[in-house]
């Protein structure tokens, strides 16, 4: 079996074999958008190994710095690591110029990270964030290291069950109670189909006024209990 | 990522999973794949046997196990043999077998059967010397897909006798004072050739140097080999994980066989 | 350059090659379990260490010293939990010196983590870290290849699923120090009846504000049956071949010896059961 790569014969799956035996995999749905005033990000809970759930309610979104976040999905100790880092340079970066970094900086850091080691790692990362200079913005860094700016991202083992969901539902320049219900409810379809996803919705809402935590629990079909 | 998920749960099927080998699919270089399965599972425990000289006791622990896992702490591994009812009244023989525990229920229901036949047909019961060379036949005539189990064969012979025969998976077999057999075998036998064959022992001020007599083998009487079985057990229970939960001892004599439980550790 | 030494790898690497199996390590197949409860952390063990399926020790120590208010429960490979544990704690200790500071669990499992992930889950050490420091009590778990959780109640090792069966059917919120002790033990006797790989006794490390508590063998519900029979040999029953006596002046040219006060007391550390 060929052991890197992203796609299998099927053109869709993402070929996550080369996780080593036992290594805690995070499953994953995530995905991140922007809307009129900023961006939100989102994610489902579950962390496994194997079949079994390590974690149910697990923190995907990451902040690395004000308000530049990510999302995490692959090897968990492989995207750990990888913001660790990042989370480090950008505080160099901000103390040093006396200036908060860009998304696209953030975005940049993560991706040379991911590039370079791309033989090492599995991580398939999203980055999210506002700033003053450009507003909010979203970019994908898939399993080889690319990166791509989008105007909405997903990605995790959940994301292949979403993609005519989000692709139909779609719109620019969205509310922010029209981009929560956007997240929350393909992350539900996401959920729902994917049975390595899971657990509790968390999101963060990044805009001029910083960083908003969202928490959604299933126990009351994802209504509540909202901002935190 | 999805496909993790269909895949079997770990690569290594490491401990935690019901089957020691679910069915797996290896794909080489060019493409082709290779399904397999093995068939066979380890289902742990341990069963000795020892004879005297009016008596022959089988013993073995009640636990059935898979990798970590405990599949139930009450899984009988002896079974009368022979015997008319659900009760095997009459029953004079006594079969135990350890290893994997599928082919040791089919295994005991075929002898079962056989033995059974044997009484309808000539309307006497079988000798434990005939029955054990027809075990020998059963388990021969699956040389090549074998019963994986090692199985003890316990009764009276026709003088009265304590009868034991100890059998490999493909029935080469032997009668023999005592035999230790499964998982904890190589602690409990060497335990057994020194306190029921005396190995290593020998009598104090015999000789001198290689002149020195070794202590002469004699028939235990039955309260001493049934402590022996109990010491041999906790003992293995103390080393051995896949050893523990209960013990079942089968005193077979002219009397017929009596049954025994006792409980051993649990963890 | 500090470190492992490679310097067998291709050796072994060879001998592999021609057939020579990999040599066993002791592996804790393991319950280790941990809960934060209102003012400390509790962290629980079993004391079983396997090698295969045979039990090479019956009573081992899986609750390992970091620090006066952080301890560390591990699984997997015994050396590895052992060294990684000792080494971060030495580390943790200097670094307590040069800042001056009391010691962070936060601070504890970054370097653990940082670690771990540098050798890329070779070494097999999967922990539970618990502490109180001045922000606070904390608990989280380090796997081997070097990510972390941070949760309020966790299990490790192969009875995780077992302890975490009691856990998820009993935890509450707002639990007390005795409560969580309770839970904690009750998570590993789980392990330790339902799980092969553990066994024996229940370790327990209670954390608070202003003590650390170790419950070494806090339940031992494993005790060994008593012997049906008596196993001593007579003197006499072992075969000498030859003899040769060596008089203490002799032996005192390459060793020191001391003459015992009392002849009943011996120098072993740990007492052993002998037939008498």
């Amino acid at each position: 079996m060929q052991r890197t790569g992203m796609l299998r014969e099927d053109g869709i799956h993402v070929d996550m074999d080369h996780l080593k035996k036992g290594e805690v995999n995070l499953g994953t749905s995530i995905m991140a958008i922007n809307f009129r005033d900023g961006v939100i990000l989102g994610a489902d809970s579950r962390t496994t190994t194997g079949a079994y759930i390590a974690n149910r309610v697990t923190d995907k979104l990451t902040q690395v710095h004000d308000t530049i976040w990510c999302c995490r999905s692959g090897s968990a100790a492989d995207t750990q690591a990888v913001a660790d880092i990042v989370q480090y340079y950008l505080g160099m970066y901000g103390t040093t110029n006396n200036e908060a970094p860009t998304t696209q900086t953030a975005a940049a850091l993560f991706q040379e990270i991911c590039y370079e080691n791309k033989d090492q790692l599995s991580a398939g990362m999203i980055i999210a964030g506002y700033d003053h200079r450009h507003g909010g913005q979203v970019y994908s860094i898939p399993l080889g290291g690319s990166l791509h700016k989008q105007s909405y991202a997903i990605g995790g083992s959940g994301s292949t069950y979403i993609y005519g969901y989000c692709d139909a539902n779609w719109r620019e320049e969205m509310t922010q109670e029209e981009g929560i219900d956007f997240v929350k409810g393909s992350l539900q379809e996401a959920i729902k189909w994917d049975g390595s996803s899971g657990g509790v919705i968390r999101m963060v809402v990044l805009t001029a006024k910083g960083a908003q935590r969202h928490l959604y629990l299933p126990d009351t079909g994802y209504k509540g209990p909202g901002e935190q | 990522m999805a496909s993790v998920f269909t895949a079997p749960p770990l690569a290594d099927n490491g401990p935690g999973y019901s089957f020691k080998q679910t069915p797996t699919t290896h794909i080489s270089a060019d493409g082709t794949r290779q399904h397999s399965f093995y068939p066979y599972t380890d289902n742990g425990g341990s069963t000795l046997g020892i004879s005297g000289a009016d008596f022959t006791i089988l013993a073995g622990d009640t636990r059935s196990t898979s990798g970590y896992n405990i599949n139930s702490r009450y899984v009988p591994k002896l079974f009368k043999i022979g015997g008319e009812g659900p009760e095997h009244t009459g029953s004079s023989i006594v079969l135990s077998v350890v290893g994997f525990a599928a082919d040791g229920d089919a295994l005991k229901e075929r002898l079962d059967t056989v033995v059974k036949m044997y009484k309808y047909q000539h309307g006497k019961n079988m000798s434990v010397a005939a029955c054990a060379q027809r075990l020998s036949h059963i388990l021969y005539n699956k040389r090549f897909f074998p019963y994986y189990v090692h199985a003890i064969l316990g009764g009276l012979d026709e003088e009265g006798k304590g009868a034991l025969y100890s059998y490999d998976p493909v029935g080469s077999y032997e009668r023999e004072q005592c035999r230790a057999a499964g998982a904890a075998a190589s602690l409990i036998m060497p335990f057994l050739d020194n306190q029921v064959n005396y190995k290593n022992q020998y009598i104090p001020a015999s000789g001198y140097g290689h002149d020195l007599q070794p202590r002469k083998a004699e028939l235990l009487p039955r309260n001493t080999v049934e402590e022996l079985v109990r010491d041999a057990f906790d003992s293995a229970v103390e080393r051995h994980i896949e050893v523990g939960d209960g013990l079942q001892m089968m005193i077979i004599t002219k009397d017929g066989i009596e049954e025994v439980y006792s409980p051993l550790k649990k963890d | 350059m500090p470190g492992f030494d490679f310097s067998n790898h291709n050796r072994n690497a060879a001998l592999h090659a021609q057939g020579v199996p990999l040599p066993k390590a002791t592996s804790t197949g393991t319950t280790i379990v941990g809960c934060l409860f209102d003012g400390g952390v509790v962290i629980a063990a079993d004391t079983r260490a396997t090698s295969g399926p045979i039990v090479a020790d019956k009573n081992c120590e899986k609750l390992h010293y970091i620090a006066p208010q952080i301890w560390c429960a591990g699984a997997g490979t015994a050396a590895d939990t052992e060294f990684t544990t000792a080494l971060i704690s030495s580390n943790l200790e200097l670094h307590s010196l040069s800042t001056g500071r009391k010691p962070r669990v936060v601070t504890c499992m970054t370097l653990l983590k940082q670690h771990l992930f540098r050798y890329q889950g070779y070494i097999g050490a999967y922990l539970v870290v618990a502490g109180v420091d001045p922000t606070g009590s904390h608990l989280f778990t380090v796997h081997a290849h070097g990510s972390t959780d941070k949760l309020p109640y966790v299990t490790m090792g192969s009875g995780s699923l077992a302890a975490m069966s009691v856990f998820e059917s009993s935890w509450k919120t707002g639990i007390d120090r005795d409560a969580a002790v309770k839970l904690c033990a009750e998570a590993i006797m789980a392990g330790i009846f339902n799980d092969l790989g553990s066994g024996s006794n229940v370790d327990v490390c209670v954390i608070t504000a202003d003590k650390t508590t170790l419950l070494r063998n806090y339940i031992k519900p494993n005790e060994r049956e008593k012997k049906k029979r008596n196993y001593k040999f007579a003197r006499g029953t072992t075969a000498v071949l030859n003899e040769k006596i060596i008089t203490r002046e002799q032996i005192s040219k390459y060793i020191t010896v001391h003459e015992l006060e009392d002849e009943t007391v011996t120098a072993a550390a740990e007492k052993m059961d002998v037939d008498t």
